[in-house]
């Protein structure tokens, strides 16, 4: 069976110009891609006009809770949640109870993700550390035979510098890259905010940037020293993306993420004690804002991600200090960042596909899924004139811990197709 | 003026509303000069302290406050409560919902937990004191003190002295007495200095410096000794030597004539030294009098079905 998505705009990676065109797709495939296809008369026509087509999101920090964490979200309700929010693959997290620390945990949260609609494309990354405690290593090549992608402590850093630079050697060796969630965890001490003008008023105890500077320069330092691929995860910092900038233009093998909450969001927002905007690492200032999202722009940034983070609202509904550590973002994070910044035409949609959807396949040595001829059919149907109220029914992940909870934001994703397969359709 | 149902800090108060509390404490303290000092406006309000740390100051003051005012005080003691039992805060506030309580007065090591109560109960909250955050009856009888001594406060000036970063004391009252139009600023040593702190906030590193920009009152601070789980300073008494009223600064006090001021319970031969407690201008022991006045004052602005205040 074909379908026909006609009239649709194109986005691509390489131009912010969006390329009016006709999708033809047959099977898994996109087997025409023109200004007018007009012989398609067996295909099932989809009238596109006024929407974008854009490549399918690859997500690389998600925290999908299995095993252990089911009452907050199970790989199942996390690939929902993904395929809600256009994103067609994604890698866990392995701060799970136990930890994907082993192959045997890496075994089975593949499988598990096998199940679900994007079984082929959910990857996992395995812990440094047994436990994540940063004392003794994972049975790293194990993990990586098992299908691990990735290697992260992700949650806490490697506190130990003898322990990491053992890690990266080892990861340099079977090829995995490491992901560093970057904190001292002296200087951030009982924190569970920035460190600011906020923490003061609000009587609570800050995390310094210092805390996620210092330790950025650390895993930077020791990269370079043992040659292995580090991607530093949700930066939050203009003094640590610098950092890393200054680090890639000397040749170091050095990624890095920005979630969309670090670029929308600040201190600030925290406003009554909103345990919708606590998240590890906090939220920074308007100036951390302003320069990450210049960054984001000016290409220092590899990936988005969103550090997808669900809790219960029994678990969220604590005093500020007691709540948990991290917000959703698979459902929100698209509509999110068109409704901020393309609607506004403060970035274009290349800057998406870019960095939410071929760099992070990319930086794995998966397969890109641009919308060209003989390409795979894995793209989303967005239309800029609706909007999408982010309502308790419209959410398909387990628990409802965004800020975006019931905001109306310009933009919805229509459909969204996977190997050819339509996932979804509203 | 809208009704609050509230009280948990100083910033989400307005002017008007921290002048209506002030007026009517004076005459809640004319009654402690009578020998019936109960007077009926809560007769039959109950008022709930819940208090997750120790504090028998405090809680008193609320206590003697409620009972002046009629109301039913009950206390919740969370030592014998399930709370050891890891109950979370939020079914415990279920449980007293059902005690349909008119008031709660909360004081907890953790900043926010007032707000959270508040959200989550049809009772007034009044906030006794959460973590670093806010104590904002300290604020209101500072404030009273302060203005029984020196009538308006426009232009004087406050010196907040010790441990800044983690009281909620400086916080509180150093907002209310801007607001009420005095310079404020902060001595400590810079490990227990706040980085960013309000602009309107002058900071000192030493008495001199700090004595050079004349204050007309001297705050000082609990060391709070159960909160500094780090090494902020060496030792108490080279605290004391350096950031504490010892007595050739008393002297400076006593010569300048000005006012001394604490939150109570004092750590003598840390912050203060016995000269020091006994000091002519000391106002320690008419701030917890005022307590009870400003803290009847708070109550019957807040009670339930209290009409918009004229």
């Amino acid at each position: 069976m074909k379908r026909l998505y006609k009239n649709a705009q194109i986005a691509s990676a390489d131009s912010p110009k969006l390329q009016t065109a006709d999708v033809l797709v047959e099977g898994d495939r996109i087997i025409g891609v023109a200004a007018s296809i007009n012989d398609a008369a067996d295909a099932e026509l989809i009238d596109c006009t006024g929407c974008v087509l854009l490549p399918a999101l690859f997500d690389i920090h998600v925290h999908a809770r299995e095993p252990g964490q089911e009452q907050k979200e199970n790989i199942a309700s996390c690939a929902e949640a993904a395929i809600n929010g256009g994103v067609t693959g994604f890698i866990m997290m392995p701060n799970t109870t136990p930890a994907i620390d082993n192959a045997g945990v890496v075994r089975t949260v593949l499988e598990s993700a096998r199940r679900t609609r994007i079984g082929a494309s959910i990857y996992t990354a395995g812990a440094i550390t047994k436990g994540r405690r940063g004392e003794e290593l994972a049975g790293i090549a194990a993990m990586k035979n098992a299908g691990a992608v990735l290697l992260t402590d992700d949650g806490f850093p490697v506190d130990n510098p003898q322990v990491l630079r053992r890690a990266m050697e080892y990861a340099r060796d079977h090829d995995l890259p490491l992901a560093s969630h970057c904190e001292v965890k002296e200087l951030s001490g009982k924190g569970s905010m920035h460190e600011g003008s906020v923490s003061y008023s609000l009587g609570l105890p800050g995390i310094p940037s210092i805390s996620e500077e210092i330790c950025i320069a650390r895993d930077i330092r020791l990269a370079e020293f043992t040659g292995t691929h580090l991607n530093i995860q949700h930066v939050t910092t203009a003094r640590g993306m610098d950092t890393i900038w200054r680090a890639k233009q000397r040749g170091i093998r050095v990624t890095c993420e920005i979630a969309p909450h670090h670029l929308m969001f600040n201190h600030e927002d925290i406003g009554d004690f909103d345990t919708h905007y606590k998240m590890n690492p906090p939220l920074r200032t308007k100036e951390d804002n302003a320069a990450l999202l210049e960054g984001l722009i000016a290409g220092k940034f590899d990936v988005i991600a969103t550090d997808h983070a669900p809790h219960t609202p029994f678990e969220k509904n604590q005093d500020f200090a007691s709540a948990p550590f991290g917000i959703t973002g698979l459902e929100t994070a698209l509509v999110s960042l068109y409704d901020r910044y393309i609607a506004k035409g403060i970035f274009g949609w290349d800057v998406i596909v870019k960095h939410y959807s071929a760099q992070p396949r990319t930086l794995f040595k998966l397969p890109t899924v641009p919308i060209t001829e003989g390409g795979t059919a894995e793209f989303i149907v967005f239309n800029p004139n609706r909007s999408t109220t982010f309502r308790r029914e419209f959410m398909k992940s387990k628990s409802l811990n965004t800020p975006f909870l019931d905001k109306e934001l310009q933009g919805h994703i229509e459909r969204v197709i996977y190997r050819g397969e339509e996932l979804l359709a509203r | 003026m809208t009704p609050r149902k509230d009280l948990l800090d100083i910033a989400s108060l307005s002017n008007e509303e921290i002048e209506f509390v002030l007026a009517n404490a004076a005459p809640f303290k004319d009654l402690f000069r009578r020998s019936v000092k109960k007077v009926p406006p809560l007769r039959g309000r109950t008022v709930l302290t819940l208090f997750y740390e120790p504090s028998t100051r405090t809680r008193s003051s609320f206590e003697v406050a409620a009972s002046r005012l009629s109301a039913d005080v009950t206390h919740f003691d969370v030592e014998l409560s399930s709370v050891v039992k890891g109950e979370s805060i939020l079914d415990t506030v279920e449980t007293l919902e059902a005690m349909q309580l008119d008031y709660i007065v909360v004081r907890h090591k953790q900043a926010g937990i007032p707000n959270l109560i508040a959200r989550n109960t049809a009772a007034s909250v009044i906030n006794a004191g959460d973590g670093w955050h806010a104590h904002p009856t300290q604020a209101l009888l500072d404030a009273f003190t302060a203005r029984e001594v020196l009538q308006d406060l426009n232009g004087r000036k406050a010196l907040i002295v010790g441990d800044i970063q983690h009281s909620r004391v400086a916080r509180s009252t150093s907002l209310i007495f801007r607001r009420l139009g005095m310079d404020v600023a902060y001595l400590a040593p810079g490990s227990l200095m706040p980085r960013q702190i309000p602009d309107e906030i002058q900071t000192f590193g030493n008495w001199q410096d700090a004595f050079d920009w004349t204050p007309d009152i001297v705050y000082l601070l609990r060391v709070q000794s159960e909160r500094l789980d780090e090494p902020f300073f060496p030792s108490a008494t080279e605290y004391h030597n350096n950031f504490g009223l010892t007595d050739a600064r008393l002297k400076v006090l006593s010569d300048r004539k000005l006012w001394l001021m604490h939150p109570g319970p004092v750590n003598r031969g840390v912050e203060i030294t016995d000269a020091g407690m006994n000091y002519e201008r000391s106002l320690i022991n008419q701030q917890v009098e005022n307590g009870i006045a400003v803290r009847m004052s708070v109550l019957y602005w807040l009670r339930p079905g209290a009409a918009p205040a004229v």
